[in-house]
């Protein structure tokens, strides 16, 4: 074991959140270390350069890390749930392979006990947080069109992309019911920027983007971030938080390095930026005398309250090619007009109707994006593949998922990654509110799809969610001001740990029934901006 | 190839059933495409997978013993009395047929890498976007927010 010289601030994940934390921090001039267990993706590696691009994505560029098995990768039990959380592990996180939509929360998210009796509010408003996404957009090189009357006003730095001929079809359907809809807001250029490249509607916004058009942070923030001296350290995989006992302060961690050895990093400071799945983990696998439930864990809520976001399908079969496959991949347009309580609907909150486009031929046969369930075989192939594929345009029902303490993540007793560290388990059911949603959605996208004039509509109808649709994993290490009820405070610092920082998706408090990356970073930006605010009482 | 002449005649005429031609539009079935070699490869990589497809070559051998034997009802059998290693098998056809660039090119999309190239898509004008938009603008704020809320 060796030991390295202390640094001021340690963060743990070099993905969304640990990059716009960094960068919140540059100006402290303290000294920063980024703690990363994957690697740099070199760009002769990205599958979109190959002929045979789309294989990538049902192996070692799959999102799901359970078939991926990257050295870099950690396995995750998820026999016990009916979704299995995906990601990336390396500089850049899972804004490696997101789909880069970028829709924020509503103000009403933000409330929804004080609106609709559920759940918990939030200790941050949205516009508290208005000004961290519109800094967090600029530095991205977020697209999309202002106006959009489902949010109080704001102006996304570049003009929209292109709807394409199927987003324009479902517009006019849209109208013609007389239902919001709004072109997607965006984390991919609409145009070149800051020596960064346009998008050029590719389409495999999962097998990352080769021309840097998608605003993942290894291509906007990690740049900055390592020519301004933040040491971003790789292959470097933390296996456990260290605590002073005396002072109950968290004082460093320990790390397999890319030499194979243990070392250990003291620190000052300690910001988490696993996500949803990882930082429970990290924490629970971080017992002491102190802490023997776990780390920051008094509230017994680490881990608790999973929330995902649950997916099912729709799609029409159009009288015209709808070119699905050109443009990124989820991004089109998006409904939000069931996004607020109805209680005429049967549920409370919402969800929004996503127009994914299409994918290439091998992922369609294969069930989709998400899915594995092959489609059929023989004449009804034949009829599939020449009658409907390239005629397709389809709805996602994006639900919001209720914070509910059943669902979580814990420790499997037996399976650990390659260095032997316990590995996450996810114990997940989808709740009765959630399931009249999904229901709900299905149909108001046949609706909507007969409306833009679909002459069929192919749906799931099985009451099944996607399967590898956990891209969105919140709510583990939830937020809020009473330590008997939440893990960190109001700006991210733990109750019970004055100096350990959690930044990514763990904390929401709701999940709202939006992507999160957005809201993800602009929190990231607000919780560093609160420590530069009290940094003379930082650890008090 | 890792199986025999007799099994790989076999193979492919499954492989033909499964994705079968579409002459009208010069589409090949899988068999006659040549996924066999594909599915040699995989097999070479990964024993489990080897092990599966030799399971359902012999599975059909017992049904049919000549390769022309084989028919629609005869892998429907295979099907029924083996799913999971035909659902395997079946996936793998897929793969190994569409992720063919001459493939993917039959169904509209671009046989080339998709980067550097990618696709031109037009950009909606703004006076198109206007248009479309003009009735989402006209009903006014659709969200919820709360008085006390920093504004």
């Amino acid at each position: 074991m060796s030991n390295h010289d202390p640094v001021d601030v340690l963060i743990i994940g070099a993905g969304a959140s640990g990059a716009a934390i960094a960068w919140s921090l540059l100006e402290t001039r303290m000294r920063i270390l980024c703690l990363e267990q994957g690697d740099h993706l070199a760009d002769k590696d990205y599958p979109s350069r190959r002929d045979d691009y789309e294989l990538a994505r049902y192996g070692d560029f799959s999102c799901d890390p359970n078939v991926r098995q990257r050295k870099q990768d950690y396995p995750i039990n998820s026999a016990d749930s009916c979704i299995t959380p995906v990601n990336w592990n390396g500089v850049g996180g899972s804004t490696i392979n997101f789909l880069g939509h970028w829709p924020r929360l509503r103000p009403s998210d933000f409330r929804t006990k004080t609106l609709d009796g559920v759940a918990e509010d939030w200790p941050v408003d949205y516009h508290t947080l208005a000004p961290f996404y519109d800094m967090n957009d600029r530095n991205i090189g977020a697209s999309g069109l202002a106006g959009n009357p489902a949010y109080p006003d704001y102006t996304p730095p570049h003009p929209p992309i292109p709807m394409g001929k199927l987003g324009r079809r479902l517009a006019r359907g849209f109208n013609e019911k007389g239902w919001h809809w709004w072109p997607s807001d965006v984390a991919i250029l609409s145009r070149d920027d800051d020596g960064r490249q346009k998008c050029v509607n590719a389409g495999t916004c999962d097998l990352g983007c080769a021309a840097g058009a998608k605003g993942g942070s290894n291509f906007t923030y990690w740049p900055i971030l390592e020519n301004a001296g933040v040491e971003l350290r790789t292959k470097a995989r933390v296996r456990e938080i260290l605590v002073d006992e005396g002072t109950g302060l968290a004082n460093g961690v320990l790390y397999h390095g890319a030499d194979g050895e243990v070392h250990e990093q003291r620190a000052e400071m300690i910001v988490m930026a696993c996500n949803g799945v990882g930082t429970p983990r990290l924490l629970l696998n971080s017992t002491s005398k102190l802490f023997p439930d776990g780390l920051a864990n008094r509230s017994g809520l680490v881990g608790k309250n999973l929330m995902f976001h649950p997916l099912t399908g729709v799609a029409g079969v159009f009288d015209e090619p709808m070119r699905g496959h050109e443009g990124p991949m989820a991004c089109s347009i998006l409904s939000q007009e069931f996004y607020e309580s109805d209680p005429s609907r049967g549920f409370v909150r919402g969800y929004g109707l996503h127009s994914g486009r299409s994918t290439t031929p091998m992922t369609f046969a294969l069930g989709g994006y998400g899915i594995d369930n092959p489609i059929a075989w023989g004449a009804a192939h034949r009829e599939i593949m020449d009658n409907q594929y390239e005629y397709l345009a389809g709805l996602t029902v994006v639900t919001e998922d209720l914070p509910e303490e059943h669902n979580c993540v814990t420790l499997d007793p037996e399976l650990t990654d390659s260095d032997g560290i316990p590995a996450p388990k996810i114990t997940y059911r989808l709740g009765d509110n959630t399931r009249a949603m999904l229901r709900h959605g299905e149909e108001r996208a046949r609706e909507l799809l007969l409306a833009a004039g679909a002459k069929q509509v192919l749906g799931k109808s099985d009451d099944k969610v996607w399967w590898r649709a956990g891209w969105h994993q919140m709510g583990t290490c939830r937020m809020g001001h009473d330590p008997a009820n939440s893990v960190v405070n109001g700006w991210g610092r733990s109750h019970d740990v004055k100096n350990l920082f959690i930044v990514d998706g763990s904390i929401f408090v709701t999940a709202g029934a939006v992507n999160p990356t957005s809201t993800i970073q602009a929190l990231a930006l607000y919780i560093g901006d609160q420590i530069k605010t009290n940094i003379e009482t930082l650890f008090d | 190839m890792i199986w025999s002449d007799v099994e790989t005649a076999r193979l492919d005429a499954i492989l033909d059933e499964l994705i079968p031609a579409n002459p009208k539009r010069d589409i090949p079935a899988a068999g006659a495409a040549g996924v066999a070699h594909f599915l040699s490869d995989k097999a070479q990589a990964d024993a489990g997978f080897h092990a599966t497809v030799s399971s359902l070559l012999r599975l059909a051998a017992d049904m049919a013993d000549m390769a022309d034997k084989v028919t629609t009802d005869l892998v429907r059998q295979l099907e029924a009395q083996a799913p999971d290693d035909f659902q395997m098998l079946l996936a793998e056809t897929y793969k190994g047929y569409y992720s063919r660039p001459d493939m993917r090119v039959k169904f509209g999309v671009g046989a080339h890498p998709v980067h550097p190239q990618g696709y031109d898509v037009e950009r909606e004008s703004a006076e198109i976007l206007a248009e479309l938009t003009a009735p989402v603008v006209a009903r006014g704020p659709v969200f919820r927010d709360l008085p006390g809320d920093k504004q």
